[in-house]
């Protein structure tokens, strides 16, 4: 009966407090407050999490005692594992039903996904906190309506390059006489297949370095897909990427796989391997995510450190610059006993100080104010080179980024085709037979999920 | 009488708790998957649980050539996987016997592979074998031996002879300590009996110490052929069974289905055909194990 008793009180505790959380952040963000932001207080709650774990994550994660500080409520971390495995624990707990906890890592490139898991935030954060988030960040999070996660930072790929590469004049007098254009940092693709061909030289030095398998395979594909003015799935969502623009695409891998221009290991590689072949001096261009800014300028991990440029995404024939965006974030589950702590947790969690904390590592910020907070800031050191990084990813973020197509059959989708990608660029397959096998597969799993007739 | 009969039951009561315990942790998943087999069960929609839909899942998988491919794979590979481990196990153990001074730090250093976690041990294989940044590329290329990189994880036969080979660097040790605890198990006598009429080293070898440790060799091999499944974690950091399917094993591709296109109702399809694959090596052994004994005459 104690324990009885117990409980009640708790839960009714824990009801006021979530009650006066939702009286606090509502009236405390509603349009016209005062910019410092009430996080509401949640005595004696206690917010189950679920969140992505890893040592880039960690000092993300020194927020949280502040909040609890703050809130009065405690953070139990049910969860921290990679993002993969994660990605399965968040699948069995949709299977299972066995949803206990509140708030939870989600992806841009997973979140469809997770329709059944997560709620739609667009009905609990109030507008004056979504108001903060880069425009074009915050629309990549929404499907069909629903708001489905609050970017913490975002991700699009730019161009790194080694500078002292560029700035020799036997190299820019041979690219002059060869392909009748001076030798700058690639503004198209054209660009980028002629200066990886000219800079190869293995095994002292390649041309880059490119994902060559699962979704890495498949979301450098989509880019180029759509750079060659093509399209990955159509507005019926049925697969139209074995087109011409498609081949091209397909052909561009291939093309500077077969003239030796990257490693030939690059068909395993995925980002940990590419980010370290690069800071290991012996890439040219690696086109690349801003994750790696302070990494590869740093002399202790990178070998190219101090002789770093980075210049905007090339562009393809159609006029579009590789774009494929993504954007790490938190999301309230639908379950949730308490989503006003659950909001005031993420909306923390996402919020300019912790965006300040995440540039200061070189990560992209998806608070705008921070992002203009942080280029004056580096600009203020005289930091030449982080200063270009940010400026860079600004206008990539702001005019070229885009999520890829939000069905939740996406990662399934990448399953399927990359080994068909590869069967191409190894030369097993044509471009064509690898892209009508993969669409014939996409087909068959857009036919399972009801997607397609 | 009824006494009689209360006593009769009580070793079934007695009995019934492990009875249910096995029927809660080994029966029901067993029939629930199986079930999902039938399933169109997708886990991010736990609806589709409660779609039946018959014997696709098994029509799709018989007609699915990649799915063959890996199960011959990993046909393949458990047999030179376990047949190497045991061949060079068994020479370490001899080895090791024979040792006086040392042999307990011996014993310890062996069984260090077998402490690292498959996800280490593929890490540092990928590490190793890295076309431009490995270790071993650059060695070669430094003393001349090759001039251009290999790429090792790429190429069919170069690939699947690194996965072979991290996974006898890790596993041969199980072997080794196993039979060497069947070397130490054996009677002196039909040593020195073999000595005393003359035997030469193979000889005994051959007709002494193998018979005597084939149960040994037989449990080893029983329990790592249903054990190789651990390389599971080793593959998918090495290659995930590319590049274009080249190592694909079952495990990667019942994995990827399952819980990354979170399919799990043609996982599971996947998996009830697969465990035919057990049952064979499982029966085979078995029956392995008998001849052995029954040579040593420990049954009749």
């Amino acid at each position: 009966m104690t324990f009885q008793i117990g409980r009640w009180t708790n839960r009714l505790r824990a009801g006021l407090a979530g009650l006066a959380g939702v009286a606090a952040v509502a009236g405390v963000l509603a349009p016209g407050a005062a910019p410092a932001q009430d996080y509401g207080t949640f005595p004696g709650y206690t917010l189950k999490v679920k969140l992505i774990g890893g040592n880039q994550y960690d000092p993300l994660y020194t927020r949280i005692p502040e909040w609890e500080k703050l809130t009065g409520a405690k953070v139990q971390v049910l969860s921290s594992k990679n993002g993969f495995d994660l990605d399965k624990e968040l699948k069995a707990d949709l299977a299972t039903g066995a949803v206990n906890w509140c708030a939870g890592w989600d992806h841009t490139s997973f979140m469809a996904q997770y329709g059944e898991l997560y709620t739609n935030l667009f009905d609990i954060v109030p507008k004056a906190t979504l108001g903060a988030f880069l425009p074009r960040t915050l629309d990549s999070a929404v499907i069909d309506g629903k708001l489905m996660l609050l970017p913490w930072h975002t991700d699009v790929s730019d161009m790194y390059y080694q500078k002292s590469l560029y700035a020799n004049a036997d190299n820019q007098a041979k690219y002059k006489a060869k392909y009748g254009k001076d030798l700058a940092p690639p503004d198209t693709i054209d660009d980028f297949r002629n200066q990886v061909e000219f800079f190869a030289n293995p095994p002292k030095m390649y041309g880059t370095v490119f994902a060559g398998k699962e979704e890495g395979l498949n979301g450098r594909f989509y880019e180029m897909l759509l750079s060659y003015g093509g399209e990955y799935l159509n507005k019926d969502d049925k697969p139209m990427f074995n087109s011409a623009a498609g081949v091209q695409a397909l052909q561009f891998f291939k093309d500077i796989y077969a003239a030796k221009a990257v490693p030939a290991g690059t068909i395993n590689y995925l980002w940990d391997d590419i980010g370290q072949n690069f800071a290991s001096g012996s890439i040219a261009l690696d086109f690349d995510w801003p994750g790696w800014a302070a990494y590869f300028n740093d002399p202790k991990s990178s070998k190219v450190a101090g002789d770093l440029g980075v210049s905007r995404a090339p562009a393809g024939p159609s006029g579009k610059r590789l774009g494929w965006s993504g954007s790490h974030g938190f999301s309230v589950t639908k379950a949730c006993d308490n989503k006003p702590a659950a909001v005031s947790f993420i909306s923390w969690m996402t919020n300019y100080d912790t965006n300040m904390l995440e540039a200061h590592r070189g990560l992209m910020p998806a608070n705008a104010k921070a992002f203009d907070d942080i280029i004056t800031e580096v600009k203020a050191k005289h930091d030449d080179y982080m200063t270009n990084v940010f400026e860079t990813w600004k206008v990539s973020l702001a005019e070229d980024a885009y999520p890829v197509p939000h069905i939740a059959q996406w990662i399934e989708i990448s399953n399927a085709s990359y080994p068909e990608f590869q069967a191409a660029i190894l030369g097993q397959k044509t471009p064509q037979e690898a892209l009508d096998a993969a669409a014939t597969k996409a087909t068959q799993i857009l036919e399972d999920a009801g997607l397609l007739k | 009488m009824a006494s009689s009969r209360s006593g009769r039951a009580v070793p079934y009561l007695l009995l019934l708790p492990a009875g249910l315990a096995i029927v809660a942790v080994v029966l029901v998943p067993l029939l629930v998957s199986l079930y999902s087999s039938f399933t169109a069960y997708n886990m991010t929609h736990p609806a589709t649980l409660y779609r039946w839909i018959g014997f696709r899942n098994y029509e799709r998988l018989f007609a699915n050539s990649d799915f063959w491919w890996a199960l011959g794979r990993t046909v393949v590979f458990l047999m030179v996987a376990l047949n190497l481990e045991m061949v060079l196990g068994l020479g370490v153990a001899l080895l090791v016997s024979r040792v006086t001074r040392g042999q307990r730090l011996l014993r310890t250093i062996i069984m260090f592979p077998m402490m690292f976690s498959p996800v280490l041990v593929g890490f540092q294989f990928n590490f190793l074998l890295n076309d431009n940044v490995g270790l071993i590329d650059n060695l070669l290329l430094q003393l001349g031996v090759i001039h251009q990189p290999i790429a090792w994880l790429v190429g069919t036969w170069t690939a699947n002879l690194s996965i072979l080979a991290a996974e006898v660097w890790m596993s041969t040790s199980v072997f080794a300590i196993l039979l060497l605890a069947g070397l130490f198990a054996m009677p002196r006598d039909p040593l020195e009996a073999a000595r005393v009429d003359g035997c030469n080293a193979w000889q005994t070898f051959r007709y002494i110490t193998l018979p005597y440790l084939a149960p040994f060799i037989t449990i080893a091999m029983t329990i790592r052929s249903l054990d190789v499944g651990r390389a599971y974690d080793m593959v998918r950091i090495m290659t995930n069974g590319g590049p274009a399917g080249r190592t694909e094993l079952l495990w990667t591709l019942m994995a990827r289905v399952g819980f990354d296109n979170a399919q799990m109702g043609a996982a599971n399809a996947m998996a009830y055909v697969s465990i035919i694959l057990s049952i064979t090596f499982s029966v085979y052994f078995y029956r392995r194990l008998l001849a052995s004994r029954r040579f040593l005459g420990e049954i009749a």
